[in-house]
């Protein structure tokens, strides 16, 4: 009797630390990993908010660590006005901007998509709202100065639960595990996070600042995961307008402003996935691929103001003369490389891609069921289409001439400095503007002498008279 | 030493013999000594209790009545949170609040009043101030009341009639701020000074209220003070073109303080944004649906949101509640109340035969924009009435469009995050809202940003609106209908000086009506009063 009762005692003892294991277990299970699909039913929609896997393992924060940065630390953000000042694009009524997904990994967790890059505004003035173009290259958007921000919090010692929480609390009322949680795990978890990635991201350090609208594109595919020898490469360069690829795959053209990729437009959209820090175990494949449906057709904006249609018809036959053969559908040298002996722009970036990066990435992906074969190495710079061209500002792969007049003048007379990623349109030029108080206070400064950014090159169209110049400038605005 | 020990030892032991105690005294000692310490425990624990309750006991002065509810009722704007981390809030605490002016007299000789906050026999604060325990004190905060109640007078002689819902014609809440800001900081605001300044009072504040008025109480003023200033200060020093009586910044404060911009990063135009409060009566009316404005109006002066309630939340939010502390249920009352609030009928006598003759002068020029008198029950006529006229068609001053910005809307759309409330209605616009004209002849002076004294002054092209003229004074002007704007100081007290040269202040545009006859004009303005 005495035995079996001691006995039964054990058995109870077990089960009540099984069941309080096993509810425990389930509270941490469902706060710090149930994982929460994001499904948007319109592939626009996905393509601006959706996930492409970012939220559960890459560059992520967990959502009211995001709201309360920018308040905390608003001296590491380029001007007031919060995440907007670095130039997202956000939408009226919507919690977060375009670009920022929000999904619930045990917590909500903001992460990146791609229409972070690719995601423009324009304005006729200071005081207007912003009119949003999807698709297009973000001019306006300081993707390093998101990374720097974000690091720049991590590392300043305030960064830590007693804070944050105290600056919570205002905002939004946090249940007691989940305060547990953020003070135990969350906040130690995203600063270590934060402060690892700021370390496989510190050869920026050494090297010219991207600016708004620019980013170094492969530099961090190298260093950060292809396990390419460190190099002194500077690569900054335009972020691309990405609709109507359509065309651009069925006309076999080359991608990326080198032609470092060529074929399937998947292997695009999932390296640049990994390049946005998601890891290839994770890679959401069925999300990416709505993504790259959408791009396909995804549509060209229209130029929003008034076009003299007398003077782009003027403009037509200069195109079809000196740009056609290179920049229009059916052009024999379109979507091909010209060799930068030919069209002598910057080559930093050219140089930055080397056989051996071709290699690894080619070889990156052996062990999973998608595979990489067609990274390559080339001699020069893309020939590319033109659609939109207005709204893909400013000009050459460096983004280093402001607008398209200027791009038609010999490089002595195209600036040497100017303000890019102002949001305000230049009828006048094509382009946004580019110098004036406001360009400033909201822009970053491109100084042409600096490594990478030199606006030689290109020099097609240059020699036209003033007259020819205005006509196909008009011409170009109905690209 | 070991030797002593022995002894003592020896010594107790024989002490203890000799005063052996029976069984009985034994087990009694222990019961005892059992009570005793159950005692001390329980007065421990109801000493906790005691002053968690204290700390964290959260009750506001509470009415019945809704007239009082809105004049005194708290929303919930006094500060929150925890004692150690404050939350929210913009006043000090309600004895600070009450003896300040006594603390720092010649920054603010006529006390509250003189700033135009309105005193009321039976209430030693003021309307739009609201007392609610917390923290373990009494704290006061801003209402809905204090920017929407306004003051009347026939004559110099009357007694001023409140109006409840109206613009405060009187209040210059930007000094308001400035004196508060400047006085808690003021080497006078000691403890000593500020426990006589109490007492004198007659502010009965006990042993435990005086020792933390001494270690934490005036110290937590001094940080918050501090915190505040160092977030709105730009905007009270005197490149800021002053708000004045009956206006507000709506927007540039809640900058900062929900924010934390840095305001002096902004352009500096972007920080002039006074306009006039708006009424708060008729509110239902307001959130109709019409044909060009499906979801209800747009609302405020640049017609920024269509919803009433989130409105009502991003005011709040200027009267000191976070989403954290505010009291939904006590905003709620408020906001019930305004939704079927009629608005104040015009209170002197009006010529029928005259108002007669305004009325189709009205239809032609205002209506199609500003609906007609019926608007009272709820009737939108117009086919523009709720919505935004660009500022190129308007032609008004553009400073207030101009300081509500897209980045700011985009800031707002995180308010009330994880919650039913979360804003998404704000929008930025291009320019000012049409809005319906009941009760207008309280709403007083006219455009925006109360740049055109009265209505009279309105019809007349921008060359011949006064140039300069004083705010604040509520003797009606019935001839004009507007306040008399003539008088610079009366009994002590001095109004603002308006001055329509200064960046924002534009009295130009809305030439609507200007062209008419003295006598048209004259008709036009008497049809008003019926609104």
């Amino acid at each position: 009797m005495a035995n079996s009762g001691k006995s039964n005692r054990k058995w109870i003892w077990l089960i009540v630390i099984l069941i309080l294991v096993g509810v425990s277990g389930y509270v941490l299970w469902s706060r710090l990993l149930r994982e929460e699909p994001l499904v948007y039913e319109s592939s626009l929609d996905n393509f601006k908010y959706g996930s492409i896997g970012t939220e559960k393992d890459g560059l992520r924060v967990p959502f009211w660590i995001w709201l309360v940065l920018p308040r905390m630390f608003p001296e590491y953000l380029p001007g007031p006005g919060g995440y907007v000042s670095l130039g997202f694009a956000w939408e009226e009524g919507k919690e977060l901007p375009i670009g920022l997904p929000k999904r619930t990994i045990g917590q909500p967790m903001v992460g990146i998509n791609c229409a972070l890059c690719h995601t423009a505004t324009v304005r006729e003035n200071r005081y207007e709202k912003p009119t949003i173009y999807v698709g297009a290259p973000a001019h306006q958007f300081d993707t390093q100065g998101y990374f720097r921000f974000l690091f720049a919090c991590a590392s300043d010692p305030r960064f830590n639960a007693d804070n944050i929480l105290t600056q919570l609390a205002p905002v939004y009322k946090l249940g007691f595990i989940d305060r547990l949680l953020y003070r135990y795990i969350l906040i130690p978890q995203t600063k270590k996070g934060l402060l690892e990635f700021k370390q496989s991201m510190a050869w920026m350090d050494s090297r010219p600042a991207w600016g708004r609208g620019r980013i170094d594109p492969f530099n961090p595919a190298k260093f950060r995961y292809l396990g390419v020898p460190m190099d002194n490469s500077i690569a900054n360069t335009d972020m691309e307008s990405v609709w109507n690829m359509k065309t651009r795959v069925d006309h076999g053209y080359v991608y990326h402003w080198d032609g470092l990729l060529h074929g399937p437009l998947r292997d695009v959209v999932l390296s640049s996935a990994l390049g946005d820090s998601v890891t290839p175990k994770t890679l959401p494949l069925a999300d990416l691929k709505r993504v790259e449906d959408w791009l396909l057709n995804a549509p060209v904006p229209r130029y929003p103001f008034p076009v003299d249609q007398a003077l782009a018809s003027r403009g037509a036959p200069l195109y079809q003369s000196h740009c056609a053969e290179c920049h229009a559908v059916g052009g024999a040298r379109t979507g091909k490389v010209i060799p930068i002996t030919e069209v002598g722009t910057d080559r930093h970036r050219l140089d930055s891609w080397t056989q051996e990066a071709a290699d690894h990435y080619n070889a990156y992906a052996a062990n999973y069921p998608w595979k990489f074969n067609n990274f390559q190495k080339t001699n020069g710079y893309t020939a590319v289409l033109l659609d939109g061209v207005w709204l893909r500002a400013p000009y050459l792969h460096n983004g280093s001439v402001p607008t398209l007049t200027e791009l038609l003048e010999p490089v002595e007379s195209r600036p040497k400095q100017f303000w890019a990623g102002y949001d305000v349109y230049d009828k006048e030029k094509v382009g946004f503007v580019a110098n004036g108080e406001d360009a400033q206070r909201f822009g970053s400064e491109l100084d042409v002498n600096v490594p990478g950014n030199s606006n030689s090159g290109h020099l097609w169209g240059t020699t036209l008279t003033p007259d020819e110049k205005r006509a196909l400038v008009e011409y170009l605005k109905t690209l | 030493m070991s030797g002593d020990e022995t002894r003592v030892r020896t010594l107790d032991r024989t002490l203890t013999d000799e005063v052996r105690e029976s069984p009985v005294d034994r087990q009694e000692r222990r019961t005892r000594r059992r009570l005793l310490l159950l005692l001390a425990l329980v007065v421990i624990v109801v000493a906790i209790g005691w002053l968690v309750r204290r700390f964290t006991a959260d009750r506001p002065v509470e009415y019945a009545d809704i007239g009082e509810h809105f004049k005194y009722g708290s929303i919930g704007a006094e500060p929150g949170g925890s004692l150690t981390a404050p939350i929210g809030g913009v006043l000090p605490p309600y004895w600070v609040f009450k003896v300040l002016p006594e603390i720092c007299p010649e920054k603010l000789p006529g006390g509250y009043a003189s700033l135009g906050m309105l005193y009321e026999p039976g209430h030693d604060l003021p309307v739009g101030v609201s007392r609610r325990w917390r923290l373990g004190f009494d704290q006061v905060g801003l209402n809905c009341a204090v920017c929407h109640t306004g003051t009347v007078r026939e004559t110099p002689a009357s007694r001023p009639q409140l109006v409840l819902g109206m613009p405060a014609n009187q209040l210059d809440i930007r000094r308001l701020f400035g004196f508060i800001l400047d006085c808690s900081l003021d080497e006078r605001l000691t403890a000593d000074n500020l426990l006589g300044k109490i007492a004198a009072a007659g502010g009965d504040l006990g042993t435990l209220d005086r020792a933390l008025y001494r270690l934490a109480l005036v110290n937590q003023v001094k940080l918050t003070t501090l915190k505040l200033q160092r977030r709105i200060g730009i905007l009270l020093q005197d490149d800021v073109t002053p708000w004045g009586a009956g206006r507000v910044d709506t927007f540039n404060p809640y900058k900062s303080i929900q924010f934390n911009w840095p305001l002096e990063r902004l352009p500096h135009d972007e920080l002039i944004g006074a306009s006039d409060y708006p009424s708060l009566w008729n509110q239902k009316a307001r959130a109709q649906s019409l044909p060009q404005a499906p979801d209800g109006m747009w609302l405020h002066w640049d017609g920024n949101n269509n919803s009433v309630d989130e409105r009502n939340l991003s005011a709040s939010l200027g009267a000191g509640v976070t989403p954290t502390t505010i009291d939904h249920a006590a905003l709620k009352r408020v906001r019930d109340w305004a939704w079927t609030l009629p608005p104040p009928r015009y209170p002197f006598a009006v010529d029928d035969a005259l108002a007669a003759r305004g009325e189709p002068l009205y239809r032609q020029y205002c209506s199609d924009c500003h609906a007609d008198h019926h608007f009272r029950e709820g009737q939108a006529v117009g086919s523009r009435v709720g919505t935004v006229t660009p500022i190129a068609d308007i032609g008004t001053d553009p400073f207030r469009l101009h300081s509500y910005t897209s980045t700011f809307a985009a800031n707002q759309y995180d308010l009330y995050p994880g919650s039913p409330y979360r804003f998404h209605h704000f929008r930025k616009t291009n320019g000012y809202a049409n809005q319906p004209l009941d009760g207008i002849w309280a709403r007083a002076p006219y455009l925006h940003n109360g740049s055109v004294p009265t209505m009279r002054d309105l019809l007349e092209p921008p060359e011949k609106r006064p140039a300069r003229f004083y705010r604040g004074y509520d003797v009606y002007d019935q001839k004009r209908l507007g306040f008399v704007s003539g008088v610079a100081a009366e009994k002590g007290r001095s109004y603002f000086l308006y001055d329509t040269s200064l960046p924002g202040n534009g009295n130009q545009g809305h030439l609507f009506g200007t062209q008419l006859s003295p006598e048209e004009k004259d008709a036009l303005v008497e049809y008003l009063k019926k609104f």
